[in-house]
């Protein structure tokens, strides 16, 4: 019984060697194996290694005898069926490559047509990996989730929680290992250097914070939990940039506002907290790089400095600007980590109804909260180079399946001397996907030549994007698409192959050959799969272009052109506004300047904040105050933004802090809240506070676009800057001649009047015009890439089938030229063909268009999903293109020699 | 085929060595070589059919052993047992390889690497 079973197990284990092996030497072996001495374990310890040795065996005979059969002369006679199969593959990758040698037009033709279509692929895959796939900076980011306020009632869904409601979601939850906070803005924060004075970029963060990221520093240490203490984190790029890397930086006090605070160690490289995304709307800059992280505590000097306590001491609970990031616990479902924050957040609601009537509250995991906001123009990149990809593949298809024909003998040939069906199959897969994988290893140079040019190009908010690399999942990507390019590419030729008729084909020795009219249909689907992607992709690219040009032709409701802009913060609690008229009055003076004006709020691509509105003819409950968008106006601002003033009149230097408060508000907040009355000398109350002055409406001005180009104006009022001057403006400063110009003389004036106030951010106008469209701009670069592509594919396909269709068809064409058809009828009918082709295409690429036209629904603007324009000008162009690719082959059957195309027989 | 140069085999695998050892003072099946060699190393070389073998396909090919037509004693073993001896060139090719080694050891020794050193 024994025995059996050990020779059955080592006839099994035999069975890993290439049989040949197993015939010449299997009876010595066993002979030894049955004579060693061994214990059960001994037994299949050996047996383990006899079939690993059989492996190891199979591996060496597979390389010799599929490369190098001849070279070495091999015991034991291979015979067998493996034999068989690497023999044949080795023919098969020799005859490729010979006929690959022979025809260096096709085979450059083919393998750059494929390069280009894997390697852009991969490229856009890796960018969809490095945004979308890879793991956020932190330890198991899967688990991470940020949790905001949700106000439905005024449609905003994700807003920064207060301080206090922070504290009781971190205290209250269930189904979190930890809550931690921070800042969800930037603060731009004065150094105090020996050159002078600098501006960095810090958030403030629960000194817990990183131990639940998880991420230790790279140098030093993280913040240790209730660290409270003066103590500063660096982000690497600052380290790198400000203190060239200096390797003994922790220890080393830097001045901030004054104060000293130690660097306690720097972080790693790739480390990156908190994301664009994970910051909330309001904050004092637009620059979202940080380079510093402060602790902050819920109590003490620096809480109250930055007005998280009340003045009698209260952590604040109406005051939204707290980011919060939590930690799953292992197993907990989102919906239910939703579900536990909502019951918080209604707890909340009950207790304190003053503030927090309407604050539900959402959870949002953080890689959606960081990419989120890319994920649909990615996808439509995807979807685009999907396309493409189908296309150049579709187009090769059509190249080997052209080849088939003259190749029609020799497989002929091959199948009359005994090679069966699937012999002739798999010879020709072979050559197809060693054309790809040539392809795919050319792609790769492709992928990298693509990735470096996207990433370059690439809009800086784009999020992530510089995280983009090559990694393990991108070359599997680009081997799989690879593998599956060469199936699709072969499979057609293959199939329509392998089914020759040696007889019929070996027949019929020069005429077109049978079963070519089954081929040409074959070839002609392929050309209307062909001109119906093309539609498919132009019309995506038509509708973005479309959108684009809207966009553009958006009036942002100021005049973007000759305007310079910057930030500056003020730090000494001197009288701001001796030094705001000072300032004002000498920049004026800078020669070419036009005006010169500031506001707390800058639009495009800075922040906003807004207020709640009491209206002295309409009360309402605290809880039911509308908000309204609310920024400072400084001195000029509306004439050099150039923001025409509707009615009344705009602030002068007469509302001064003594004087009675005023305020002038847009055409939306007009329109809103004053529909059937005169809004001029209204009065309003700016929060919730029931007591205190009335404020006057004096003026109103046009509306402006804020949040970006594509953003509907919200209700929006202004206060003055002489009634309670702000400390980091953002100065405009409208110029006669080119903006850009005056940067120089600017800070040269500023460092005169004080140098220790570091101007910041300074751009044009036009410069924050054309970033606001920048990532609607790559886009549509990239899909009218494709656009041009696709195009350009459907030419080559058309004129490629219509080429074929004329000399198939020559000795037709020369009987009816014999029997006195007119060279224009030839040209009309094979034109005519195409232009079928082509409308077949049209008609199914339209109903692919229309899904696509749904998929780009959010990148859309100014037009509908089926935009007339577009969908009547892009089939039209297809047909066109079809017509015209038919020409050449069409103009040429029109010369065919009756005499000559009859004697081919 | 070219001129034979018994360098262009070096090294040997110790496998192969091994093996080239055993057949060194006579002709021997299989089985007696994996006796021969367990006993020689006492155990430090452990050899199994899996690994003599592929070695013993290797030395064929080569042409640096050879299977005998017939068993030396046909009386005493059974039919199955094939045996192998070192061809000529087979025992050139281990000669250059045991004077490979030696000059290795030799270093190893003027190294102290290896006791008994002569330096």
């Amino acid at each position: 019984m024994r025995r059996t079973l050990v020779s059955f197990l080592f006839s099994a284990a035999m069975l890993a060697y290439p049989r040949a092996f197993r015939k010449r030497f299997g009876g010595e072996m066993y002979d030894d194996f049955r004579r060693s001495p061994l214990g059960t374990v001994g037994m299949l310890r050996t047996l383990g290694a006899l079939a690993i040795n059989g492996l190891a065996e199979r591996r060496t005979a597979a390389v010799r005898w599929a490369w190098f059969s001849n070279a070495t002369p091999h015991l034991y006679e291979p015979t067998g069926r493996h034999h068989m199969s690497f023999d044949a593959l080795r023919a098969d990758v020799r005859h490729t490559i010979r006929l690959a040698v022979k025809t260096p037009v096709f085979t450059t033709l083919t393998i750059l047509t494929l390069a280009l279509g894997i390697g852009a692929t991969s490229a856009i895959f890796a960018v969809i990996n490095g945004v979308m796939l890879r793991a956020l900076p932190y330890r198991d980011d899967a688990r991470l989730v940020n949790v905001w306020s949700n106000n439905t009632a005024e449609s905003r869904p994700r807003n920064p929680l207060s301080p206090a409601n922070f504290l009781d979601f971190q205290k209250m939850n269930t189904t979190l290992d930890g809550l931690e906070g921070y800042f969800a803005m930037v603060t731009p924060t004065q150094l105090e250097a020996d050159s002078g004075a600098e501006i960095v970029f810090s958030v403030f963060v629960t000194s817990n914070l990183f131990n639940m990221l998880g991420r230790p520093a790279a140098l030093g240490r993280t913040f240790v939990a209730g660290e409270e203490a003066q103590v500063v984190l660096l982000s690497d790029g600052y380290w790198r940039r400000r203190f060239g890397a200096d390797p003994a930086i922790v220890g080393k006090t830097l001045t901030l506002y004054g104060t000293s605070y130690q660097v306690i160690g720097v972080m790693p490289r790739d480390f990156v907290f908190p994301y664009p995304g994970m910051l909330g709307p309001s904050g004092f800059t637009r620059v979202t790089s940080i380079d510093m992280w402060l602790p902050i505590a819920f109590s003490g000097p620096v809480a109250a400095a930055n007005r998280m306590l009340t003045s009698t001491g209260q952590v604040v609970r109406s005051a939204h600007w707290w980011g919060a990031i939590g930690r799953v616990k292992p197993g907990a479902p989102l919906q239910q980590v939703d579900a536990d924050m909502k019951r918080i957040a209604a707890q909340l609601e009950q207790a304190y109804p003053d503030t927090n009537k309407g604050w539900s509250a959402t959870v949002v995991p953080s890689i959606d909260q960081s990419v989120g906001s890319i994920r649909p123009a990615l996808m439509i990149l995807l979807v685009g180079i999907a396309f493409v990809l189908i296309m150049a593949s579709v187009n090769v298809a059509n190249l080997l399946l052209a080849r088939s024909v003259a190749r029609e003998k020799e497989l002929a040939t091959r199948v009359a001397l005994g090679a069966g069906r699937s012999r002739i199959a798999r010879q020709l897969l072979t050559e197809s996907l060693l054309l790809s994988v040539t392809a795919g290893i050319a792609g790769l140079l492709v992928m990298w030549l693509t990735l470096t040019t996207l990433i370059a190009v690439a809009p800086a908010d784009i999020p992530r994007i510089d995280e983009v690399t090559i990694d393990w999942r991108v070359l599997l990507a680009a081997a799989l698409t690879t593998i599956l390019t060469g199936l699709f590419v072969g499979v057609l030729p293959a199939v329509s192959l392998a089914t020759v008729n040696p007889q019929a084909s070996l027949q019929d020795a020069s005429r077109a050959s049978v079963g070519s009219g089954r081929r040409r249909r074959v070839r002609a689907a392929l050309v209307i799969a062909e001109v119906a992607l093309a539609v498919a992709i132009t019309t995506g690219a038509g509708l973005l272009l479309r959108s684009f040009v809207s966009v553009t032709n958006v009036n942002p409701g100021f005049d973007t052109h000759g305007v310079l802009t910057w930030q500056m913060n003020l730090t000494s609690n001197a009288d701001r506004l001796a030094f705001y008229r000072d300032f004002f009055a000498r920049m004026e003076a800078l020669p070419g300047v036009v005006a010169v004006g500031g506001t707390t709020r800058v639009p495009l691509g800075s922040t906003s904040v807004s207020t709640s509105l009491q209206r002295e003819s309409h009360p309402l409950a605290a809880a039911e105050l509308p908000e309204v968008q609310f920024r400072r106006a400084m001195h000029n601002y509306f004439q050099a933004m150039g923001i025409p003033i509707r009615r009344g009149r705009g602030f002068g230097p007469t509302d001064i802090s003594t004087a009675p408060p005023v305020a002038i508000i847009n055409e939306t907040m007009a329109s809103k809240f004053f529909r059937n009355e005169d809004p001029i000398g209204q009065h309003i109350r700016i929060g919730s506070t029931p007591t205190g002055p009335w404020t006057t409406i004096v003026g109103v001005i046009g509306d402006v676009r804020h949040g970006g180009l594509e953003e509907e104006p919200q209700p929006e009022m202004y206060i003055n800057y002489l009634q309670g001057p702000p400390v980091s403006p953002f100065i405009v400063m409208r110029t006669a001649g080119d903006p850009a110009m005056l940067a120089e003389p600017v800070r040269a004036e500023m460092r005169r009047i004080d140098k220790n106030i570091p101007l910041y951010d300074m751009r044009t106008m036009s410069s924050l015009r054309s970033d606001a469209i920048s990532t609607r701009r790559f886009v549509l670069l990239i899909v009218a890439a494709f656009g041009v592509l696709a195009l350009g594919l459907a030419a080559i396909g058309v004129y490629g089938v219509m080429s074929l269709i004329v000399s198939e068809r020559t000795r037709e064409i020369g009987v009816r030229l014999a029997l006195g058809a007119k060279p224009s009828q030839l040209l009309v009918m094979i034109v005519g063909q195409a232009a079928t082709l082509g409308a077949s295409g049209v008609a199914i690429g339209l109903l692919v268009a229309l899904p696509t036209a749904l998929l780009l629904h959010g990148q859309l603007y100014g037009i509908q999903s089926i935009d007339p324009a577009t969908f009547v000008s892009v089939p039209a162009a297809l047909l066109l293109i079809s017509a015209l690719a038919a020409l050449v082959p069409a103009h040429k059957a029109t010369r065919i020699d009756p005499v000559e195309a009859l004697r081919l027989d | 085929m070219d001129k034979f140069r018994p360098e262009s085999f070096l090294p040997l695998t110790p496998v192969a060595f091994e093996i080239m050892l055993a057949l060194a003072d006579g002709e021997r099946h299989g089985y007696s070589i994996l006796q021969e060699v367990q006993s020689r190393t006492t155990g430090a070389v452990s050899l199994h059919a899996g690994t003599l073998y592929r070695a013993l396909a290797r030395l064929l090919e080569t042409e640096l052993i050879e299977e005998l037509s017939e068993a030396p004693d046909p009386k005493n073993d059974d039919e199955r047992r094939r045996y192998y001896r070192l061809t000529t060139r087979g025992i050139a090719v281990a000669k250059s390889e045991a004077a490979r080694l030696e000059g290795q050891v030799s270093a190893a020794r003027s190294r102290r690497l290896l006791k008994g050193a002569r330096v």
